[in-house]
């Protein structure tokens, strides 16, 4: 049992380098094997996963810088599975798109494409497995060295600065989180050989609160970043524009949930105290970035930054489930951030089919009126349309249900504020759908229904989404304990922090 | 005789090879200085093991002369690149590693 | 599985299959095969209700409320929703209504849409539609509700936008699709407010902890019942969340017939309906639903007597109608306004059919004033449409006649400030008398119009170029408009057999209640109504005589000023309308709606997000945080950099200075 998680996680890199080794046209196939290989493992976790169990599962321990008390432990439990679940799925199906997209886009270094590509599965997977501080924070900054290559080296125009602000701003949440790591280690132990970054030993040493407060700030920073949450999200208009699409899939579905769930694994069990006291700040983040988001996701006109602008507005919301501090806030933010993900990706793939009609461009503008010639392709966007405007019925909607319910429990004008963005996504969502598939045909658009290749890429993923909404329950129950487990800490505290926004306590009933 | 003595030649001559890596210009007089200072080196250590009685430091001062060696090599070998590409001879002239 | 639960099962799955089979193989089938298809899984629908209604009635009469679940749905952390049908008397009251008007709609449509290049998508809609309503409507707990809910907003959506090359009906259906999001939030947030205190999502055990959980008139619980009512007002199209209704009659005529008029715009008075026991112990908020009711009802009653849009004058009548029902049931006549939920399903259905021949034989063509004198040339059309308006004005013996007297007698009954509901009752009755025999008269009697002459002379008129009737846009011919090759009622035997069947129950419906006679829909629903405490009222028998004459009488003069105004004396109408101007104004203007929730939430919202867009994310996002972020990095590094300059006698002397400082410094401490 213990070798199945180093098996999956370093699965992908191996494939990587061997891609490396190969005839670049045979090395997309390479790497294909790798990620199905990777999807395989992660199905049979879930498969084998025991809901009824508390604790962690399938655990990895070894011993890595004895010293200086960091192992190399892994695990899964409620938190982490569907998130490792989703990654195999993306990378599944956006390494088969980005092999399927060299026909009609020619891809020079074909090799080290792949293998960075690989290489970021694994440091994904990395973040999402480690159950040690030190592993969680090497793997979460490796994250962002494939990508830094893949936008760079394969990216669309202005990729060079675009990049570079990507980099430069998400390596000083990054820098932040490293600090904030080792202060939580080193002030956690008792002394120098006391030393451990298990995050099973760290939450047995609560730190004193105020060190607790700014260590979770420099955390916190570093996620928003990454989210991106409002107003940090500063790099993601240029780095959205410049990514190569199958890469802003994963980067969109995947890399924003790590965030999140570092929220739910890093601070929320560590610095319960912080947690409750900057309760209300976060919520207020996450309200903005709903309104924002969704503001800007109406009025922006590129296809991909509506996507982008309404990732910020989920992000928001799932944010605002994390730090609803009750256990239906977090197991909606975890349910939300398996959905989105699932969403956004095909989402992106449709984006780059539409653009592939109407001559290239992303504008919204130019596109318009191909559901004629292309029912399937039109029914295929409707049910994603539907399922990112969290529409009841999708497994979005229960997430979402979840995450206001947790939320107005605690803070109620909070809560009703944020279901507008529910409204607004309604109009973004639909805005898309329509001005991209209904009105007239474009002056340059060319109506082509799905190919035979694109729908092995999509419809998987669709058929995914209205499986999960029919049966949402597959997910919650894998992780109801794990979050009664998380959450039950920090709710005690909040109880006492009662502000202004919210309900006066409830007696209890007898 | 007091090590203090030695000590002094051995500062002097360190003094006479910093000062000329210092100011002069040239490639080749910048080792030569170089060299004075490790034989200043090699003095005080020298001095050093006789104090001492034992041969700690006359095995230090072999090691760095062999260094010396090398390092001349390596140096010279540079300077007579530096002529063969008809590059300055002049090590204000060669500052392309300016950041 | 008993047999109720299955034939529950079966009522609701039927139309998904449909949907299903139809989306998949609809293309392959020849000619109608869609059609017919689509029909045929709603019939089997229809039939499935039958079969619930009658093993149902089978049950002890306690035990007539039948929970069906399927599978949990969400079932952690507190919650407990589960895929669940509640099947008792009123949902079974419903889902006959509308299986069974949805199974004419469709043989309606299969002549209507024949030359509809949507034609498969259209029943492939239309059976998704069905399937959603059913669900909102067997619904056992909130999240279900919720679910079918936004379903059939979102077919509502789909159907409103289906000629989707139409500029107009794109707009109109995104408009109703956001008006009904705004609802289902509502919905969303009421079901919080009461969850909050019941800790349950079912709805027998809400309501069964109601009582404990409540104390009447609880704040929690008002708001979260006027939240739900946001749900049902946007649903039901009254004030302030009617604006989409009009605009929704850009859908095919079918549409405004099946989902604006007849099932989805009465969800709710459903939903009003079910939660009765909430409502019940929340006053104030019942009473916001009957003010709004009433308000709207008159409001949507003026504006029908000044659009000239055919379909739109139906449009407002629904409005004005809905207006009853829902002040029906927030004042506890719950029997009276499902009652007048059926009747008008029935009667209403059959305008919309009647009109939709009137448009076909336009062409196109909805304005009421390019029509006239269309009765010769269509006698079924104009007797249907005759049938229909004299049930929609309140004329005896037709169904509508009872239903409307029924609702405003137990209004009456409640005494107090409802007496005012019930004058405005009967004085929206006298406007629904003027505006429907206004539009009766307007297109069936006068001067026959060219294409009422060229159907006279067995010639049916086919506009030469298509052109969008709300805009003039000449239609995309792909999609977007009704077909070249269009059918009318008088030719049509599928189209005459719908609309004769709601005739026969538009005229026979109403004597299901006839007050001290019969009373079939009252002891039918009494096991879901057990626990009200207005159900089982009696009204004097003066007041039921005094009511039923005054609604004749009301109607009748209604008729009787049409007849003035728009056959007797045409100029009336003219100096009428110069006369009172300003009001003429308002009315057509549609009380200025529009406007002002244009004004209001519409450029606000756009107006920050272009603020958004170009001041705030370049200045402050990309400008003052990135651009600070980068530009404390890039400081940092340029100053670093400044330190290499290449000069090999600079660093040596660094070195130096280096060392020396380092040697002094221990020299210093040691």
């Amino acid at each position: 049992m213990t070798l199945h998680l180093s098996i999956m996680l370093w699965l992908p890199l191996a494939f990587g380098v061997l891609g490396l080794f190969v005839r670049s046209h045979y090395a997309g196939w390479v790497a294909i094997v790798g990620a199905a290989a990777t999807l395989a493992c992660a199905v049979l976790c879930v498969v084998d996963f025991d809901a009824s169990a508390t604790g962690l599962q399938f655990v990895t321990n070894e011993p890595w810088i004895r010293e200086l008390g960091i192992s190399y432990k892994l695990g899964i439990d409620g938190l982490n599975l569907f998130l490792v679940a989703l990654t195999g799925i993306l990378w599944f199906s956006c390494t088969l798109w980005a092999k399927f997209d060299e026909r009609t886009h020619p891809r020079e270094r074909s090799q080290l494409f792949y293998f960075h590509l690989a290489l970021a599965e694994t440091a994904v997977l990395g973040a999402l497995l480690a159950q040690d501080l030190a592993l969680f924070v090497v793997f979460f900054d490796l994250m962002l060295v494939p990508f830094f290559f893949l936008t760079g080296i394969w990216g669309g125009a202005k990729r060079v600065q675009a990049t570079m602000k990507l980099v430069i701003y998400t390596l000083v949440g990054s820098l932040l989180m490293l600090t904030a790591a080792i202060a939580t280690g080193v002030i956690a132990a008792a002394g120098p050989p006391d030393i451990s970054f298990a995050f099973s030993d760290l939450a047995q040493r609560p730190l004193s609160t105020s060190s607790q407060e700014w260590i979770f700030l420099f955390f916190a920073a570093a996620f928003l970043v990454k989210m991106p949450a409002f107003p940090l999200h500063g790099w993601m208009p240029d780095g959205y524009r410049a990514m190569p699409l199958p890469v802003l899939a994963v980067f969109s579905g995947v890399l924003s949930k790590v965030a999140a769930y570092g929220f739910l694994r890093v601070c929320l069990p560590l610095f319960p105290a912080a947690s409750a006291h900057f309760q209300t700040l976060l919520l207020l983040i996450a309200l903005a970035s709903i309104l924002y988001g969704s503001a800007m996701a109406f009025t922006t006109t590129e296809a991909r930054l509506v996507l982008g602008y309404s990732s910020v507005a989920q992000l928001g919301f799932i944010t605002l489930g994390v730090f609803a501090l009750d256990p239906q806030g977090a197991q909606g933010a975890i349910l939300q951030a398996f959905n989105h993900g699932l969403v956004v990706a095909p989402a992106f793939f449709v984006v780059a089919l539409l653009a592939a009609r109407s001559s290239g461009s992303e504008d919204i503008r130019d596109m318009g009126g191909i559901a004629m010639r292309a029912p399937v392709l039109a029914v295929v966007f409707l049910i994603i349309a539907f399922a990112t405007l969290a529409m009841p019925g999708s497994s979005n909607f229960v997430g979402e249900f979840y995450i206001l319910l947790g939320v107005f429990t605690q803070k109620i004008a909070i809560a009703i504020i944020a279901s507008s963005g529910v409204v607004m996504a309604a109009v973004y969502g639909l805005r898309l759908y329509i001005t991209t598939m209904h009105n007239r045909t474009g002056p340059r658009v060319e109506s082509r229904e799905l190919s035979f290749r694109d729908g092995l890429v999509v419809v998987p993923l669709v058929v995914l989404v209205l499986a999960i909404a029919l049966y949402p329950q597959f997910a919650l129950k894998r992780s109801a304990r794990t979050v009664d487990a998380i959450t039950l800490p920090v709710a005690l505290k909040t109880k006492a922090l009662a502000g202004w926004t919210s309900y006066a306590p409830l007696k209890e009933t007898p | 005789m007091d090590i203090g003595w030695f000590l002094a030649v051995s500062a002097l001559i360190f003094v006479i090879g910093v000062s000329g890596v210092l100011t002069r210009r040239s490639p080749l007089v910048i080792l030569l200085c170089l060299e004075l200072m490790l034989n200043a080196a090699n003095l005080a250590l020298i001095a050093f093991s006789r104090m001492h009685g034992n041969h700690d430091g006359q095995i230090f001062a072999i090691i760095v002369m062999v260094v010396a060696a090398c390092e001349v090599t390596v140096g010279l070998g540079v300077i007579v690149a530096m002529h063969r590409r008809r590059l300055p001879i002049d090590v204000d002239e060669l500052q392309e590693l300016q950041g | 599985m008993n047999a109720v639960k299955l034939f529950a099962w079966l009522t609701l799955l039927f139309p998904l299959a449909g949907c299903i089979a139809v989306g998949l193989v609809g293309r392959k089938l020849p000619g109608r095969g869609a059609g017919y298809l689509g029909t045929g899984a709603l019939l089997l629908s229809f039939l499935s209700a039958i079969g619930t209604l009658v093993k149902l009635q089978g049950q002890d009469e306690h035990h007539r409320q039948i929970v069906a679940v399927a599978w949990d749905y969400a079932h952690t952390t507190g919650l407990d929703a589960q895929l669940a049908l509640l099947v008792d008397p009123l949902s079974v009251f419903m889902i006959l209504v509308v299986s069974g008007v949805s199974t004419l709609i469709h043989v309606y449509s299969i002549s209507y849409l024949d030359s509809d290049r949507g034609y498969v998508r259209f029943f492939a809609y239309l059976n998704f539609f069905v399937f959603s309503m059913l669900t909102l409507i067997l619904a056992a707990n909130f999240v279900l509700l919720i679910v079918g809910w936004a379903f059939v907003g979102a077919a509502s959506y789909m159907l409103i936008s289906f000629w989707y090359r139409r500029g107009t009906a794109t707009r109109a259906g995104i408009k109703a699709f956001v008006i009904n999001v705004l609802g289902d939030v509502g919905l969303v947030l009421g079901t919080f407010f009461i969850f909050r205190h019941t800790h349950t999502l079912d709805f027998l055990s809400t309501f069964a902890h109601a009582k404990e959980a409540f104390k009447p008139g609880d704040a929690d619980l008002t708001a979260g019942c006027i939240l739900l009512l946001v749900g049902a007002f946007a649903k039901s199209a009254q004030i302030p969340l009617h604006t989409w209704l009009p605009d929704a009659m850009e859908g095919p005529t079918p549409v405004s017939a099946l989902i604006h008029a007849a099932t989805m715009v009465t969800a709710g008075v459903y939903l009003i309906a079910r939660m009765h026991p909430l409502f019940e112990l929340a006053p104030s908020a019942a009473d916001v639903g009957a003010v709004i009711g009433c308000v709207t009802l008159l409001v949507a009653g003026t504006i029908a007597i000044a659009v000239t849009d055919l379909k739109r004058v139906i449009a407002y009548s629904t409005m004005s109608q809905i207006g009853y029902m829902i002040m029906g049931v927030s004042s506890g006549a719950y029997a009276a306004g499902l009652f007048h939920l059926m009747t008008h399903a029935f009667f209403k259905a059959l305008l919309f059919m009647a009109a939709g021949s009137v448009i076909a034989a336009m062409a196109g063509q909805q304005n009421l004033d390019k029509m006239g004198g269309f009765r010769k040339s269509m006698p079924f059309t104009f007797g249907c449409m005759v049938i229909g308006g004299l049930a929609l004005a309140g004329i005896p013996p037709f169904s509508g006649f009872f239903s409307k007297d029924e609702i405003l007698l137990m209004i009456g009954d409640r005494g107090g400030w409802h007496w005012g509901l019930y004058v405005a009752g009967y004085v929206g009755a006298l406007l629904t008398g003027v505006y429907t025999f206004r539009m009766i008269f307007r297109a069936f009697l006068g001067e026959p119009v060219p294409e009422a002459l060229e159907l006279e002379a067995g010639h049916l008129h086919h506009a030469e170029v298509h052109t969008n009737p709300a805009d003039g846009e000449v239609e995309d011919t792909d999609v977007g408009f009704p077909g070249a090759d269009h059918h009318i009622a008088e030719r049509e035997p599928s189209m005459k057999l719908a609309m004769g069947t709601l005739a026969l129950l538009a005229v026979v419906g109403g004597f299901l209640q006839i007050p001290k006679v019969t009373h079939v829909l009252d002891s039918f629903l009494a096991p879901t109504f057990a626990d009200s405490k207005f159900y089982e009222r009696d009204p004097t028998g003066g007041l039921i005589a005094f009511g039923l004459v005054l609604g004749a009488a009301v109607g009748l003069a209604g008729i009787g000023i049409a007849y003035l105004i728009w056959v007797k004396n045409p100029q009336i109408a003219a100096s009428a309308q110069r006369r009172l101007a300003p009001l003429h104004t308002l009315f057509v203007n549609k009380w200025y709606f529009d406007e002002i929730i244009d004004l209001l939430v519409v450029r606000p919202a756009q107006w920050f997000g272009a603020w958004a867009q170009q001041t705030f994310e370049r200045v402050v996002v990309n400008g003052l945080l990135v651009g600070g972020t980068t530009g404390v990095v890039r400081a940092g590094s340029s100053a670093v950099r400044a330190a290499q300059t290449g000069f090999l006698r600079y660093y040596t002397l660094l070195i130096v200075v280096g060392t020396v400082v380092v040697t002094f410094y221990f020299l210093m401490n040691s």
